[in-house]
């Protein structure tokens, strides 16, 4: 919390960031124009004028200024929160979701297109509304500093794969919900019913927030990403049913039961994905939790093929995918060479990612490169350092994004260390013409 | 092969059903139940082997865990009947750092350390610096170990360490560092003995130190 004290740090010249930020203030719309033709360019996988440089947040850094409680329950601090870091640290790319995870409630409204994209993610007030057991808030089951956080659990038995698989959405409703929200738990009670209401008026009041947000970005020279959400069908079932722990065991205890779910789980994905498609989505956003964890030939046999399938029909339809690859992808760096070549745009959090660019150069546009725990822990100097090499070693042939992976920037990265790092891109990115 | 190699491939091989019935074999032909959980051991630095090699990954380390806690479950009745002990390897102390919930990790590397005889006191999720402090006080562990998901860990992490120096405590254990998030950047900053993002890693450098420590 020291980054009011941080912000007046007397600096002696004035540095690119600095004129940076000016630009941001003079000619909002002719900056946003500018990052959106740079970041466009790098996923075609050609040379922009500089190398693109992208921040994600789920909102933990805002405990730099801000009582956490208060950005994820209210979504007027939540625009404040955001605007604050885009002006302070501006990226060519900014995507913020201060919200936790909530692809299933997405499945479980598929069939309501106004709503179903919007409870993707759960807020502060969807949990309030809800009382999921899936996630964790500050000021409710948290203290009031700390990020939410998702923690899944296991709300399907193994034996319960059978009526998963004859009707996802069904099962979702009647058994799946009900357990896993306090306020769900009994199916056509007044509860429930006011429940479901309640989320649904919550949808609109969040969709008007978001709206307001991205208004606010634009003023502020940050260009709307149109963006759409899919999910790897195995992580749904370890992330919302089985728990991440129980999938991998199902893997080999019911590798039939689990092999046909993912399969069945392919089409609810995709018809949630393509809801925002006639609106203009461009990307889809899909994180992924198992992929390191599991040995290639798992991997080739109950992940792959289905989100394969999802990646590949989304590109179909225009879509391309922005897969946030956690962990260390490395042994299943090949696997995404089978995909149309522009499919999209993978960031890497470990893994060499000199190595993972060369493999996939001229076929994905990689994003990556630097860790949280380098931004926090290494000076400016070394961070500035770093990032030049980096950007030599990377930036010749295009198609490259300099990211801090897929995780969140620590609240306790020092200002200068997130200045450093967006004064390093602008000062060596350029590409010389 | 012998009984015994036979119980280990399998759980290498992370056959459940195969070392599950090997294991009720060896007990029901009276079989010293110290020897089985010796064994488990040992598979558990092959599985730690296997990993560093790339030949195994975390989904492996979940199912090897599971079958090892079964093991151990159907062994452990045997050696109370037999008023036996296992003379743990080492004792380690472990958890969540404070801020963080998370908790499937943490879960794999109790399990697996448990299998591999260490004895294990496990602080749970959200563990401030100071029970941590406390915690070393009280058992005077070994080794002391630290886990985190989320970002905000890495600081806790920090603090927990600074807290065990400005405790007097530093010298006395080795502290490694472990999480989807930890690198070795994080360790450096947190000022670690080491990080790992796979129990089986961990496991392995914790029975190293006890070597390590058993020889001087």
């Amino acid at each position: 919390m020291d980054g009011g004290k941080e912000e007046e740090v007397k600096r002696v010249s004035v540095q690119p960031i600095d004129e940076w930020i000016e630009r941001h203030k003079k000619e909002p719309d002719a900056v946003a124009r500018e990052k959106l033709e740079r970041f466009e360019k790098a996923v075609e996988l050609k040379e922009p004028d500089r190398v693109p440089l992208m921040f994600f947040t789920c909102g933990h850094v805002f405990a730099k200024w801000f009582k956490l409680s208060e950005v994820y329950f209210d979504y007027e601090k939540m625009r404040e929160a955001i605007a604050k870091f885009a002006s302070l640290f501006p990226a060519d790319v900014f995507v913020s979701a201060p919200a936790a995870e909530g692809f299933i409630l997405a499945v479980a409204f598929a069939d309501v297109p106004q709503i179903a994209p919007i409870v993707r993610f759960i807020t502060g007030p969807m949990h309030d509304i809800l009382r999921d057991r899936w996630t964790r808030w500050p000021g409710r089951e948290l203290p009031e500093h700390l990020p939410f956080q998702f923690i899944g659990g296991e709300y399907m038995k193994p034996e319960e794969y059978r009526k998963l698989i004859e009707n996802p959405i069904e099962f979702i409703h009647s058994s799946v919900l009900p357990r896993a929200c306090e306020n769900l738990s009994k199916p056509g009670s007044p509860q429930y019913a006011h429940t479901i209401a309640k989320l649904a008026l919550e949808a609109i009041n969040y969709f008007n927030a978001l709206n307001n947000i991205s208004s606010t970005l634009i003023k502020l020279g940050f260009p709307p990403l149109a963006v759409t959400f899919a999910y790897s069908p195995l992580d749904f079932i370890g992330d919302f049913l089985r728990h991440p722990t129980g999938a991998m065991l199902d893997i080999r205890r019911y590798p039939h039961d689990v092999k046909q779910a993912t399969e069945v789980l392919v089409k609810p994905v995709l018809q949630v994905a393509l809801i925002l498609k006639p609106v203009g989505a461009k990307y889809a956003f899909i994180p992924l939790h198992l992929n390191e964890m599991l040995p290639p030939k798992l991997y080739n046999e109950f992940y792959w093929p289905y989100l394969k399938k999802v990646i590949e029909e989304l590109f179909n339809n225009g879509i391309k995918s922005f897969v946030l690859f956690e962990g260390d992808h490395t042994p299943h760096l090949d696997t995404i060479l089978e995909l149309p070549r522009g499919w999209g745009i993978g960031v890497f959090e470990r893994g060499d990612i000199r190595k993972i660019k060369k493999r996939l150069e001229g076929h994905t546009c990689v994003a990556g490169g630097i860790t949280p725990g380098q931004l926090i822990g290494w000076s400016p100097e070394k961070i500035e350092e770093y990032i030049k090499k980096l950007i030599e070693d990377l930036a010749p042939g295009g198609g490259f994004v300099i990211a801090p992976g897929v995780a969140e920037i620590d609240p306790a990265t020092p200002s200068e260390n997130l200045r450093a790092l967006i004064n390093a891109v602008l000062k060596y990115g350029t590409y010389r013409r | 092969m012998t009984l015994s190699e036979e119980f280990v491939n399998a759980i290498v091989n992370l056959d459940e059903v195969k070392a599950i019935e090997l294991t009720r074999k060896r007990l029901g032909a009276g079989e010293d139940p110290l020897k089985i959980l010796d064994d488990l051991t040992r598979a558990a630095n092959i599985i730690g082997e296997k990993y560093e090699k790339g030949e195994f990954f975390i989904a492996d380390l979940v199912m090897a865990g599971e079958i090892m806690k079964e093991v151990s479950e159907l062994v452990r009745p045997k050696l109370r009947e037999l008023g036996r002990a296992r003379e743990p390897i080492g004792k380690l102390v472990i958890g969540t750092v404070e801020g963080d919930i998370h908790d499937i990790g943490k879960n794999i590397v109790v399990t697996m350390a448990e299998a591999a005889g260490f004895e294990v006191i496990d602080l749970g999720v959200d563990v401030p610096p100071e029970k941590f402090v406390e915690a070393i006080q009280k058992y005077n562990p070994d080794i002391v170990g630290m886990s985190c998901l989320i970002t905000v860990g890495i600081e806790s992490m920090k603090k927990t360490v600074d807290a065990i120096k400005a405790a007097g405590l530093r010298d006395k254990v080795k502290i490694i560092l472990g999480g989807g998030r930890v690198d070795q950047y994080a360790c450096e900053y947190a000022g670690a003995d080491a990080w790992t993002n796979s129990a089986a890693m961990g496991i392995r450098i914790m029975l190293k130190w006890m070597e390590e420590k058993k020889k001087r």
